[in-house]
């Protein structure tokens, strides 16, 4: 059985400039949520980045469901089945939160069945029922990462990529956008987070994966990943943390 | 689990070296004796009169200067903060009109009323700049134009300084083989003293600032640079250069019109000599004004003066934008070759 | 009263002709963030077509219109393809982009006079000097003409956009790029079609423009600083804005003409630029203030 997504040694960097990633992998487990830890300049955007075709992988290999990924644009990798929803949440500020939706399902040949769903995203998520009218732009920091991560669930796609969906939310929200996540797997998707908070991250994730000096250093079931000794002193803030 | 240290100490010091390998090169060392070099025989130069006919050449080396001059305080706005100014000629033109008139009514020398009309651009500048800068880049490059068509309409119909026309300005009364002197010495005095400038400029935590926001404007304010202010000084010490040099290139050419100084070509010069040199280097508009005079003059003796140049003048522009953006020393410098004679950083 | 309706319609005419050469120029802003330059210069590559087709085989320019549109769409492929493309993809974008332009302008000025010298040149199929007589307005045929011609294109280009899937992906990426790309929009292709769109639109404006004024390669030089007033005023990204604000300041010009003279009718499009980035730098229909 091909792997689902298989993330192998990365070298990747922006433009012409030095290579933030020097070997990054992970192991994806599908189904689950991965939260992806580390310092600042680690290189943890920058790996979703190059998975979803918005940088150029210049080593390492990406594959999905055994097709090379290297290469493509990420208007051809969401085709495939990989979400991404980049730190500023990528909505259209000046489009209703239905059209925003609907925008979610710009890329399905067949549209009869986009109307159902956008319908049944907005049943499941009345928050967005509520508010169908209203533009993007005026909605809060939470409102606007749940209308961003149920876009992606309209395509049913396999995977999502989250890139720091807690930020600058207040930790109610942020709780709820775990919920979400917890959600995407219930539907089968497997989700990869990159998170700022790790301490939080990894407390919701099923996998944990560090990532500092351009490389992987650790990996394994988040529960390990947080009680580790190493990681708590470096990355969770001391030994006091978990 | 994968895992690759065994403790945290060693990725602490694996984190270090790994953050060596990212910093930049810094060659400290500095040549001089390059700069000095150079002054000095543009000091003597002027002594091959004595020898021959060079009046050619003295003018070559004065247009040059006048360009380093320009070009030098161009950067200042467009190198260092970042902002592309395609209208600077509009202060050679100020400059140039502001002494070039005092001359024609009151015959004090150009030369001598020179820092006074590169300070009334420079005034001339903060206003303007507190209007334009307060849009960013395709915006301000815009104003930059629009601007040169207003000035140029004013001028044209201003019958004060005579229109379309002009005024004609009186020239020295020295004999032929040392006419060029004074403007030559005037020049190269210019040229010396905005590269000084340039250098001190951005060594100083102003041109640290500038430098700031040319990186990231935002960031900039939000670390407390008050990026307004910066910008519009930046924009009148640039405007105060060109001024300078627009002041005593009227005297030069024994006229002052419209179309001397307000033509497209003067201020795309001073844009693609900073460019072709290095855009925000001390050493960039030198280099960048001597290429550009060298491949006019090429230019001009293989293909005559004409269409033509405009043409090449855009294509060197374009491949320079395209495959060189950070210009000679810039691209030297990042691909760690630059000479040390060139570093002039 | 009549003198007055008279320069209305004169400024509206003009207004025309400046929103569609406008109007192109806003449609690449918006989807490439590229302000281009060389814009002008290109619709007097269209304004030289039509000029020789008429001298040559008397093809009258409203008729060749189609042609020297394609001609301009194939070129912006090719300019795309050989210059933009790389442009669009890296992160330094803004001003080198906008300077490169620049260097496009000069160029295509040089090769416009080296081929084919600094003549001052007009197109003068008949009605460039007919007119009509509205009671006791007189209008202009050749302008008339021109004024119709804008508007069928730029309510062409309306429609386009507002209903066509390709449409709705172009307003898509000119609200946010990123957004659109990862939502399934070969945004790379719409750079391309737009770049190509707006080309052919100087096309059409250049046979216009071939019979409205009098045209030589330099040109170009007055026509920027005009349209992008026009772009500045309306707001950066708004084609809408650029319309309006064509007309608007056309119709303003032209009075100013009237009152003051010649001069200053040109001028108003420039004093215009420097009083709204005094009062309001986003324009009548940007957005927030700009972003580089």
């Amino acid at each position: 059985m091909t792997k689902l997504l298989e993330v192998k040694d990365v070298v990747a960097g922006y433009d012409d400039g030095p290579a933030i990633l020097n070997g990054a992998s992970i192991d994806v487990q599908p189904g689950k949520v991965h939260c992806i830890i580390g310092p600042n300049g680690a290189g943890k955007s920058t790996l979703l980045k190059a998975i979803c075709g918005m940088l150029t992988v210049r080593h390492g290999s990406v594959t999905f469901e055994g097709r090379n990924l290297k290469g493509l644009r990420p208007d051809q990798v969401l085709r495939e089945g990989i979400c991404f929803v980049p730190q500023e949440r990528a909505l259209f500020p000046k489009m209703s939160v239905r059209e925003n939706l609907r925008m979610g399902g710009f890329s399905m040949p067949d549209k009869s069945t986009l109307e159902k769903r956008i319908d049944e995203i907005e049943e499941r998520f009345p928050i967005l029922k509520e508010r169908r009218d209203q533009h993007a732009g005026t909605m809060s920091g939470g409102q606007q990462q749940t209308l961003a991560m149920a876009r992606t669930m309209i395509l049913q796609p396999r995977i999502v990529m989250l890139d720091e969906p807690s930020l600058g939310l207040a930790p109610k929200i942020v709780k709820e956008v775990f919920e979400i996540m917890k959600v995407m797997t219930e539907d089968g998707i497997t989700v990869l987070l990159v998170e700022q908070n790790a301490l939080m991250g990894l407390k919701h994730a099923d996998w944990g994966v560090v990532l500092d000096l351009g490389r992987t250093l650790f990996e394994g079931p988040a529960a390990e990943v947080l009680t580790d000794k190493r990681i708590q002193e470096l990355y969770l803030g001391g030994k006091k943390a978990a | 689990m994968t895992e690759i240290y065994e403790n945290s100490e060693d990725i602490v010091a694996a984190r270090r070296a790994y953050n060596e390998t990212l910093a930049a090169a810094h060659d400290k060392r500095r040549a001089y004796w390059f700069p000095m070099f150079v002054v000095a025989s543009l000091l003597a130069l002027p002594a091959l009169q004595l020898v021959g006919n060079y009046n050619y050449l003295i003018h070559l080396v004065l247009y040059t200067m006048c360009y380093v001059t320009m070009a030098s305080g161009w950067n200042i706005i467009g190198g260092f903060a970042g902002y592309i100014s395609l209208g600077h000629n509009v202060f050679f033109a100020v400059g140039g009109y502001f002494a070039g008139m005092i001359f024609a009514r009151y015959g004090i020398s150009t030369i001598a009323m020179a820092p006074l009309a590169g300070l009334v651009c420079a005034v001339l500048g903060y206003v303007i700049g507190l209007i334009t800068l307060r849009v960013r880049g395709p915006s301000f490059i815009i104003s930059s134009l629009a601007l040169v068509m207003i000035f140029r309409i004013f001028l044209e119909n201003w019958h004060f300084v005579g229109g379309a026309a002009g005024v004609s300005l009186p020239a020295n009364d020295l004999p032929v083989e040392t006419a060029k002197f004074p403007y030559y010495y005037a020049f190269l005095a210019m040229a010396v003293f905005a590269v000084w400038a340039s250098y001190k400029i951005k060594h100083s935590k102003f041109g640290l600032g500038l430098r700031a926001i040319s990186k990231d404007e935002i960031k900039a304010e939000s670390a407390g640079i008050n990026t307004r202010l910066y910008k519009v000084l930046a924009f009148a010490f640039s405007a105060f250069f060109v001024g300078m040099a627009g002041s005593v290139w009227g005297e030069y050419l024994t006229y002052i019109r419209p179309n001397i100084f307000l033509v497209i070509l003067i201020s795309v010069n001073m844009v693609l000599m900073c460019i072709l040199g290095g855009k925000g280097t001390i050493a960039g508009p030198v280099i960048g004004a001597v290429l550009i005079v060298a491949f006019n003059e090429f230019f001009v003796a293989t293909l005559g003066a004409s269409a033509i140049n405009i043409l090449a003048t855009g294509l060197i522009m374009a491949l320079t934008l395209m495959f060189f953006p950070l210009g000679l020393v810039g691209t030297l410098a990042k691909h760690r070759k630059l000479p040390r004679v060139l570093n002039w950083d | 009263m009549t003198d007055m309706i008279q320069i209305l319609i004169l400024g509206l005419a003009l207004g025309g002709v400046y929103a569609l050469m406008g109007a192109g120029l806003s449609l690449v802003f918006g989807v490439m963030r590229i302000v281009n330059l060389a814009h002008p210069s290109l619709i007097m590559m269209g304004a030289y077509v039509a000029y020789w087709a008429f001298r040559l085989y008397g093809i009258d320019p409203l008729v060749i219109l189609p042609v020297a549109m394609i001609i301009l769409a194939a070129t912006g492929l090719i300019l795309y393809k050989l210059v933009f493309e790389r442009e669009a993809k890296s992160a330094r974008y803004s001003e080198m982009t906008v300077l490169l332009t620049f260097a496009l302008a000069m160029i295509f000025e040089g090769a416009l006079a080296t081929a084919f010298t600094n003549t001052q040149r007009v197109t003068s199929p008949e009605y460039a000097t007919d007119a009509i007589f509205l009671g006791d307005i007189f209008i202009p045929l050749g302008q008339l003409y021109a004024g119709i011609v804008s508007l069928v294109l730029i309510g062409s280009l309306a429609l386009f956009l507002k209903f066509s899937r390709f449409g709705y992906a172009i307003r898509a990426t000119t609200q946010n790029r990123d957004a659109a790309q990862l939502l399934g929009v070969n945004v790379n292709l719409v750079g391309l079609v737009s770049f190509a769109i707006g080309l052919a639109l100087a096309g059409a404006a250049g046979s216009l423009v071939s019979f409205v004024f009098s045209f030589f390669p330099s040109k170009h030089w007055e026509w920027i600083a005009v349209l992008m007033s026009l772009v500045v005023l309306g707001g950066m990204g708004s084609i809408l804005g650029t319309v309006v604000a064509a007309y608007m300041l056309s119709v303003v010009a032209a009075f100013v003409g009237f009152f003051f003279g010649a001069t200053w009718s040109t001028l108003t499009f420039f004093l215009a630029l420097f009083v709204v980035l005094l009062v309001r730098p986003q324009g009548l229909f940007g957005e927030k203030p700009e972003l580089t």
